[in-house]
């Protein structure tokens, strides 16, 4: 842990955390939602709610007139599609920036977590399990990245070799360079930004869902909404197909492999939405 | 009367994920980004330098067949045949047809239950057997993820693999001069 969380304080430039996430997912998971509270959490934010409000009145969610304040907005999109903007708000700071380290250009890492997200979101609601936990788990499974890319700028080229050579997945790479991986870092880092345990869980064993263990579920939603990302060609980097195929993902939540095709299409038929998300900042 | 064509400017088109573009219009380079698991596709035909590029997503139309009527250049096995139809019309002929072929990445998988870009792959090598039409140039496999670009000038295809600086020619057209 503490090898961890000495990567996490080296960091120069980590983005602040994004405060108001955990506490609106908490909100949205009770039964009898509490509209004045949401509300007031996003209002504050001065980004987020101008940003919410811009989307909210973007082609794609846009209805017959403007909303002109962030209750009509909520009261227009719902809680849910509110909630997901507001996580697209926070993600895409922490994940647009280019990953020099891994070979990520600007932007790339952020349209992987989006489509990643959203793909993932899609496997929940088939399983009739919760989205809106799934989405989010999805979108910030990526995020130790951040914290390991400075590291791995200094030993890129040793990087770039290793994975050539040996043919291992990234994260082993990482943990034999570095001593420590990115989903844990990730994992770790949402722990100190105060993400419920699930989420926390289910992005530290991202790439191995049987390791989540009570949350093994979730993991396994974020592992196959990672994979059908990187299958549409969501997925960046040197070496990017680097990673261990787990059918546990697939027996935890009873899938076939022939499933992953049809959340292929399904996400394929989402990306004008996975648009207005990606480019929820611009 | 037909249209004046345009001369002087080099145009990029870009052909979508599950999309295909043909052209004979020389300053047209056909560009598909971010290949993953996708195949793409490039036919050209060198002596009435027409040409097209499809970004297939899946192998078999059946896995959803509506889908499929809405976008044929989903899948292999309808998306092929809309690609070289569509590069007949610019008088492109079968015998003459250069094809080069790019994506398909796959992960570290031995069970092979995530192979979804070889099944792609072997879809479309099983397609070109039966009509008898051979691959020129390939780059299929592998951990990395492409993007394909098609001058259609010159017939070259070209690569930009992702997380590397440089783009790689993959089909040098050879009969052009």
């Amino acid at each position: 842990m503490q090898e961890l969380d000495d990567y996490i304080n080296k960091v120069k430039s980590l983005p602040p955390a994004p405060r108001i996430l955990p506490e609106l997912l908490s909100l949205l998971r009770k039964d009898d939602i509490d509209a004045d509270r949401v509300v007031k959490l996003i209002a504050f934010d001065p980004g987020i709610t101008a940003a919410v409000l811009r989307l909210c009145n973007s082609a794609y969610f846009a209805g017959a007139s403007p909303a002109s304040d962030l209750q009509e907005a909520v009261t227009r999109l719902g809680f849910r599609q509110v909630y997901q903007l507001v996580a697209a708000v926070s993600g895409s700071k922490m994940l647009g920036p280019a990953q020099k380290g891994y070979g990520i250009d600007a932007g790339e890492l952020w349209e992987h977590s989006v489509v990643s997200a959203v793909a993932s979101q899609l496997i929940a609601r088939n399983c009739g399990e919760d989205e809106s936990l799934a989405f989010t788990a999805t979108l910030l499974h990526d995020i130790g990245k951040i914290v390991l890319v400075e590291a791995l700028e200094h030993i890129y080229t040793d990087l770039v070799e290793n994975s050539q050579s040996e043919q291992t997945p990234l994260i082993e790479t990482e943990k034999r360079l570095l001593g420590v991986q990115h989903a844990e870092i990730g994992g770790r880092l949402l722990a100190r930004w105060n993400f419920p345990e699930n989420i926390v869980n289910a992005v530290w064993f991202h790439h191995q869902p049987s390791g989540a263990q009570a949350h093994q579920r979730l993991a396994s939603f974020v592992y196959l909404g990672n994979m059908v990302a990187y299958f549409m060609g969501y997925g960046f980097g040197h070496h990017a197909f680097a990673l261990r195929g787990r059918t546990e993902a697939l027996d935890i939540l009873n899938l076939k492999p022939e499933c992953l095709p049809e959340y292929m299409i399904k996400t394929f038929e989402q990306l004008q939405m996975v648009k207005s998300l990606v480019n929820v900042n611009s | 009367m037909p249209a004046p064509s345009l001369t002087g400017f080099n145009q990029k088109v870009i052909v979508g994920i599950a999309e295909m573009a043909v052209s004979n219009n020389q300053n047209v380079t056909l560009t598909t980004y971010s290949l993953g698991s996708c195949l793409g596709i490039a036919v050209y035909d060198p002596v009435v330098k027409a040409g097209g590029l499809l970004h297939i997503m899946l192998p078999d139309s059946t896995i959803d067949s509506v889908k499929a009527s809405k976008q044929p250049s989903m899948f292999v096995d309808t998306g092929v045949p809309a690609l070289f139809r569509a590069a007949y019309q610019l008088r492109a002929e079968k015998h003459r047809m250069i094809i080069s072929v790019a994506g398909g990445a796959q992960i570290m998988d031995s069970g092979g239950f995530f192979n979804i870009g070889s099944r792609n792959y072997d879809a479309l090598c099983k397609l070109f057997a039966e009509h008898g039409l051979k691959i020129q140039a390939e780059q299929v496999g592998g951990l990395v993820n492409r993007t394909m670009h098609l001058n259609l000038a010159t017939g070259e295809v070209r690569l930009k693999i992702s997380g590397q600086p440089q783009e790689t020619i993959l089909c040098k057209n050879s009969t052009t001069t």
